[in-house]
This record gives structure tokens, sequence and C-alpha cells, in this order.
């Protein structure tokens, strides 16, 4: 099992040279397209006389573009790419990579040092001007636009006499009626048992736990804690010291 | 298809973009300059820095039981909302790399993740395989690892001081020199003593450690060595500092911390301060903390009215001081006073040149502690002063047993300038006129006299005074609560006991002495109190 953090320095020491190349956006998402073994097209270089020409064909099946709208069938991406090769200049690029196929263990390895940067670019044509002339206006469409209505939009809120949510709370009040005291020991123990899990509580938390009556609750609280005015925890209600014990998780009465 | 020219020759390869790899490709930039070879590397780690996660994570609090609170996490949510603050999400992979090569003694790097790159293009990896084809990878995220240092840095602040300084600063190497011991100097407030005397060392050599320049008020500072270290220091950064700053008392907390200061300080000229005003209440109240800053607060308080005086008699004191300190170096290398670090500090100053002290003058602030001035111009007389300082000692009338009883400092440096400012009327500083010394001479000779204490009964009692400086007065304010030399300075104001500072100074000095009371540390200034 690698040491997690342990960079694979193999690529690093065979010195593995690698290409940085900067890809057009229509051409990578060409490139997602390929199917079988991946094959996307051809790279040719030419010595000539001493200056190397790279350039970089497209496959025929990978031209077709599924654009926007319309003009699909029309456009087609270009298919030559001549490489403007750069140096790397003084700047050490240096490719790692993340293996994340393990999903507690990353595995780092350095695969290689980048010899060549180089960008890829389209070959100017027709069909790539097109293209291009597609794409801008593609992107300089606002995203949002303000659109004429003919006629008022009435079907949203129609005025009821009273709410559906509202009768529903009102019946649900109904039912539920005015809170009863139940016998002292009993809100006791829901009182313990919730401060057992939590060492704060607001009043109105309280008395939706324990669904007692304001007062009432009051009065069991006023025994068995105190309220803490100022502080952090303001306005809240927690057991008195005698009664807590949360390093044991035990209560004691 | 293109056809190839016929004069090169020309190879074609195939390209393939591999779909399943569920490895990212990342690139690792370093700057240019940095000159990493990934081949010299024997062994790397790299990992996610995750400091920035608390920042994200908001203050947890505790979650159940004990210390929770009932739906907290909603209210805070809700709360959130309804004032809109959106935070940002932690997420992992935006994090920076932490690098380390070659183990521990290697170097370290940080990867910052540069944004934007997968935005309009994309980057491929082309990698040649076995078969000559070729194989393009894209590349996830780009990072930016820049060296990270190992060597200690000074913090904002130190370095804007630093800046200051900038031109005063020859000896660069003490600069860090004087960090690393004024930090093992926070560390070990206990282990003061046997710290200091190497820091003295350390300092007579480097310059380092924090002196605090400590005119009349060393003889109050009770403190350890470690004020006597600072102290020395001090007072050179102080003169330095002086410079800089204006006569402003503010002047202090720099000079307490600047070990540097001794660089520029030293290397002052004798003759570039003549002329210069001299605050002595500033230069005297230099450090805060630990230094009794009694006399420096009340005699800052005087800065508007006589400054020219109290620079002249300041300049005395400090001339004498300086040589007294001279003399007495090695027997006060342990004493809790700050002469030694005076000394010391005058040592220095004589062995190095004080090029820069020309370039002080001219720095704005020429306001500055004259005191620093003359403080210096002893110095370059140190040789002739040095070797006067047995006959001196000897000369002195009363001030050897004061010597070695170790008696107010503050006693002994005005006796010492005051045979400096006798014996040296031609030779010192021009710039002290004569008659403000002989001003200076008869009450520092009067206190002088009185090898024992309660030079106030001694001297002429305050014609009206509401307040009297004795030992008894003083000893009720520290029996009642605990105070700093700055606070007994200011319940016997010069006006109220009608001695002058530098008097109460001295006085109090004595009296201190005489009870030595308890030293404690409260918001890191140094207080005296008393248990009755």
């Amino acid at each position: 099992m690698s040491d997690k953090g342990e960079v694979d320095l193999t690529g690093a020491k065979q010195n593995t040279g690698v290409w940085l190349v900067k890809v057009p956006k229509y051409l990578s998402q060409q490139w997602a397209k390929a199917t079988g073994r991946g094959e996307v097209g051809k790279l040719r270089i030419c010595k000539n006389q001493g200056k190397a020409e790279v350039s970089f064909t497209l496959n025929e099946e990978l031209t077709t573009l599924d654009t926007i709208g319309q003009k699909s069938s029309m456009v087609r991406a270009p298919r030559e790419h001549p490489f403007t090769l750069q140096t790397v200049g003084g700047q050490t690029l240096a490719v790692f990579t993340e293996n994340s196929s393990d999903s507690s263990l990353d595995k780092i390895a350095l695969e290689g040092v980048v010899v060549q940067r180089a960008e890829c670019r389209p070959a100017v044509s027709e069909n790539y001007m097109r293209l291009k002339k597609l794409q801008i206006e593609e992107l300089s469409k606002p995203l949002r636009f303000s659109q004429q209505l003919d006629k008022a939009v009435t079907t949203n809120y129609k005025p009821v006499a009273n709410h559906a949510y509202n009768l529903d709370y009102e019946k649900k009040k109904k039912e539920e009626g005015k809170r009863a005291r139940a016998d002292k020991q009993q809100v006791l123990d829901m009182l313990f048992s919730a401060f057992e899990k939590h060492q704060y509580y607001n009043i109105k938390d309280l008395v939706d736990i324990t669904k007692q009556p304001v007062i009432y609750l009051k009065e069991i609280l006023r025994d068995i804690g105190i309220y803490n005015v100022k502080g952090t925890h303001k306005n809240t209600w927690e057991l008195k010291p005698e009664y807590r014990h949360y390093q044991n998780e035990e209560k004691s009465d | 298809m293109q056809i190839g020219s016929s004069s090169s020759s020309a190879t074609e390869y195939v390209v393939r973009v591999p779909k399943n790899t569920s490895k990212k490709y990342n690139i690792m930039a370093f700057n240019a300059g940095d000159k990493v070879s990934c081949s010299t590397w024997t062994q790397a780690r790299m990992e996610r820095d995750m400091s920035n996660r608390r920042i994200y994570g908001e203050e947890e609090t505790p979650d159940g039981a004990a210390g929770s609170e009932f739906g907290k996490k909603q209210r805070e949510e809700a709360r959130r909302k309804k004032y809109g603050i959106v935070t940002k999400e932690f997420k992992v992979e935006d994090q920076p790399w932490i690098l380390k090569v070659n183990g521990k003694a290697g170097r370290r790097f940080k990867g910052l993740k540069k944004g934007g790159v997968t935005e309009n293009a994309s980057y491929y990896i082309f990698t040649q395989c076995a078969d000559g084809a070729f194989e393009a990878f894209p590349v996830h995220s780009w990072y930016n690892f820049t060296p990270q240092a190992k060597h200690r840095t000074l913090t904002a602040e130190e370095a804007e001081e630093e800046w200051g300084r900038r031109n005063k600063v020859v000896n660069h190497f003490s600069i860090m020199l004087q960090r690393r011991l004024r930090q093992q100097e926070q560390g070990e407030e206990e282990e003061e003593e046997g710290e200091k005397g190497g820091k003295k060392k350390k300092k007579k050599g480097g310059r380092g450690g924090d002196l605090r320049i400590h005119d009349l008020e060393d003889d109050l500072e009770m403190s350890s060595d470690e004020s006597d270290g600072s102290n020395g220091d001090d007072d050179e950064a102080k003169s330095k500092a002086k410079q800089d700053k204006g006569p402003k008392g503010k002047g202090k907390k720099k000079k307490k911390k600047k070990g540097s200061d001794l660089e520029g300080f030293e290397d002052s000229d004798d003759g570039d301060f003549e002329g210069l005003e001299v605050d002595y209440m500033s230069d005297e109240s230099s450090s805060e903390e630990e230094e009794p800053e009694k006399p420096k607060p009340s005699k800052g308080e005087d800065v508007p009215k006589g400054i020219d005086e109290m620079s002249e008699s300041e300049e005395e004191s400090e001339e004498e001081n300086k040589n007294e300190e001279d003399g007495k170096e090695e027997e006060e290398e342990e004493d809790g006073k700050k002469t030694p670090v005076q000394v010391e500090k005058k040592k220095k100053k004589d062995s190095s040149g004080e090029s820069d002290s020309s370039e002080d003058s001219d720095i704005e602030g020429e306001a500055a502690s004259a005191l620093f001035m003359k403080k210096r111009t002893p110095p370059k007389r140190g040789g002739v002063r040095g070797s006067a300082g047995s006959s001196r000692t000897g000369s002195r009338p009363g001030t050897p047993s004061i010597d070695s009883a170790a008696t107010s400092n503050t006693l002994r440096a005005a006796a010492n300038k005051l045979e400096q400012g006798k014996r040296q009327t031609t030779v010192p500083s021009s710039e002290t006129p004569a008659t403000k010394r002989l001003k200076m001479e008869p009450s520092p000779q009067s206190s002088s006299g009185k090898s024992t204490p309660q030079p106030v009964s001694g001297k002429s009692t305050p014609s009206s005074s509401d307040v009297l400086l004795t030992e008894d007065a003083v000893r009720r304010y520290l029996i009642r609560k605990p105070m700093t030399t700055k606070d007994l300075l200011k319940k016997f104001q010069t006006k109220r006991t009608g001695l002058s500072s530098e008097q109460t100074v001295n006085v109090l000095a004595q009296i201190l002495k005489r009870l030595n009371p308890e030293r404690k540390n409260i918001n890191d200034k140094m207080h005296f109190y008393l248990t009755e």
C-alpha cells in the first residue's frame, strides 16, 4: 500500500518528455466524442530544413458538430490544425497525476516534464469562419431577455376567503387543544432526557418537546434549571449544576 | 488532405485520446528563477494544505450534550439566509498543495491552483507511447509551485521597522539573530539569568537581544539581567530610534526591540550630532514594559519646557553613564542593573565604526535624542575615557562606595557625569554648553556625596512641596497595590515635590533599592509591590 502523499517519481527520473498543447474548445469537445480506442486524428511532424512543422488532422467522423440549432449540418469542424510550437522557457513544468480510483488513497505520480509547448490552431478556412460566426452568435445572446405578454397572467393567484393552509392550521390547533398539565414527575423525566441531548434549550423548544403549558413548565424549570440571560447562550434554559452530569452522560435528580 | 513538401521528412503519428482514465493530469509549474530540476529529486511527498478548512468550516460548537443548544444549527442557517451571508464552500479540490522534496532537509513548495485554465481552451498533455502513437490527456488543473522559505522571516511589523532603519543598519546578519533572541527571551522568562548571560555574550559579539536603552532608568530597573542586556542594547537602539522618531516617548517601544538599532548606532560619527536637539525624555522612556520608566515619563512631561536644559543635562548624564559603565562592565556583569548593558553597548560602539551616525543625523527626527548623540560621543572618546575610568572611579568622591555597594546606578551615573563633565569640559561634544553641564553638576554631586541613600533627606528639602518623595510614601503606595515605575513617578510629580526630574529618578531609584519590593509582571509591565 503506497504511503498517502508519497509521490511516484518514475516519470521524473526517466525525464519523460511531454508536450503541453493548448487546444480550442470545440476541438476538445470533438475529441470527447471519440469512439473505440479513442483515436481522434493524426499528427504529422515535418522536419523542414531544421524547422519542425507539426500539424494535426482531425478524423473525418469527428468533424460533425452538434451545435446549436439549425445550422448543424452546414458547419463542420475544420480538420487541419497546424501547431504553433513554443519553448518552455526557463519555467519548469512538470506533469503529475492524481489517481483517485482508490477512494481512500490518492496516488500521486510524476509523469514527466514538459519539453515543448504548442498551440493547436485551426487552419483558417471558410468553414472555420462559419463555425466561429455561429459561436459568436450563440454567445452574444443574453441569458435573460424580456418578453412582452399579450394577456395578463391570471392563473397563479386567485383571491380566496381563507387559504387552504390556514384552514388546515386552525383545524390542527383545534384538535390539539390546550396543553394539559401532565404529572410533574413525567415532565421532569421528559426534561431530563431532553437536557441529556443538549445543554441549552429555548423555552419555546421545551414547550414543544414537553407539550406543557408555558407557565407550568416554567415553574418546573425554575426548580431544576437556570435561565441564562447573558453570554453566548442567551435566553436559554439549562439544568442546574447539581443536576448536570454531562461527562458521564448521567443525570441526577 | 495536406501534402507534405518534398524536401522534408514527414512522419505521421496517430493521436489517441484515451477515454477511461481515472487519472487526472495536472500541471506543476515552477518559476524559472527557482532552478528546479525534477531529476534531482530522490523522494517527494505531496499533500493538500488543509489549513483553510477552519475558515470555511465556521466555528464548530459542540454538537449534542454539553455546550450545545437545541436547534442551534437550524437557527444559524436561518440567520445566515436572512442576512444573505453566503459562505464559500471548502472545496478540497481547490486547496493548495504542499510539496516536500528530499525529506526534511530538502525543499518545500506550495502549489496554488491557477484559476481560469480550463475556461476558454483546454490544455492537453501529449505523450508518446511505445507504439509511436501520441496519447493526449486533458489537463485538469494547473498549480503554480513556489518554494517556501525555510529560514526565519520577519513578521510584517518587524519588517516595517527594519525598513525604517534600512539606511542605518549595516550588519544585516544581526537582524535575524536579534529576532531569534527576542523570541527566546519571550519564551523563557523564567530563565532570564542564564540566558541573559549568554545573550550578553552574544550581544557583545553580534549585538543581538533586546537591549533597551536606559539612561538613569537603568538604575531603577531592578529586574534581572534580561533588562540589563536589553538595556544596553536598547540604549543604542534608542539612540537610533530617536533619530528616527521624534523626541516623543513613543519611540520607546521600538527602541526596546531594536537590537539592530545598534548597528546604525555604532556607526554614527561623533560630530554628527552636534547641534542636534536632544529629547532627554523620550530617550529615557524607551522601554515601556520592563524598564521602569519613571524618570522618563516625568521627564517627558517636562519636554516642552526645558528641553535644551534637559538635553544638556542628559548629555552629561549620558556621557557619565557611559563612561562609568565602561569601567564597571565587569563588575556589573551579573548585576540586575542596566549599566553593564550600557557599558557593553558602549564597548560595541567603540569597536565598530560609527559611520552610520552621520546618516542618522541626516535622517528626519533630528530633534531626537541628543541623548543618544551624547551617548555616542562618549564612546568615541571611549578610548580616552576608558583609561580614565579607573582614575575616574578613584577620583570620584564617595562614589566608590556607591559602586561597590551597587547602589542606585543613577547616583553613580550622575556622579560619573559630574566627573566627566568636569574633566572634559573641553573634550565633550561641543554641543553641550558648559553651563548646562555645570548646572547638573551640583545636584548629582550633592547626591553622590552621600554614599548611602536618602538623598532626599540629604538634599535640599523641596521648597513648596505637597508631596515628599520619601521611602515611607513609596512604601505606602506599594503596599496598597502593585505599581509600575511610571506610576510611582506620576505620584511624585516634580512640581509637587520640588525635585527635578533627574533628582526624582535618582531618589526613587534609591528608595526602591532599599525597599527591594516584589516584582510582578502584569500586562507585560513590571509592577512592584510590597506585602506587609
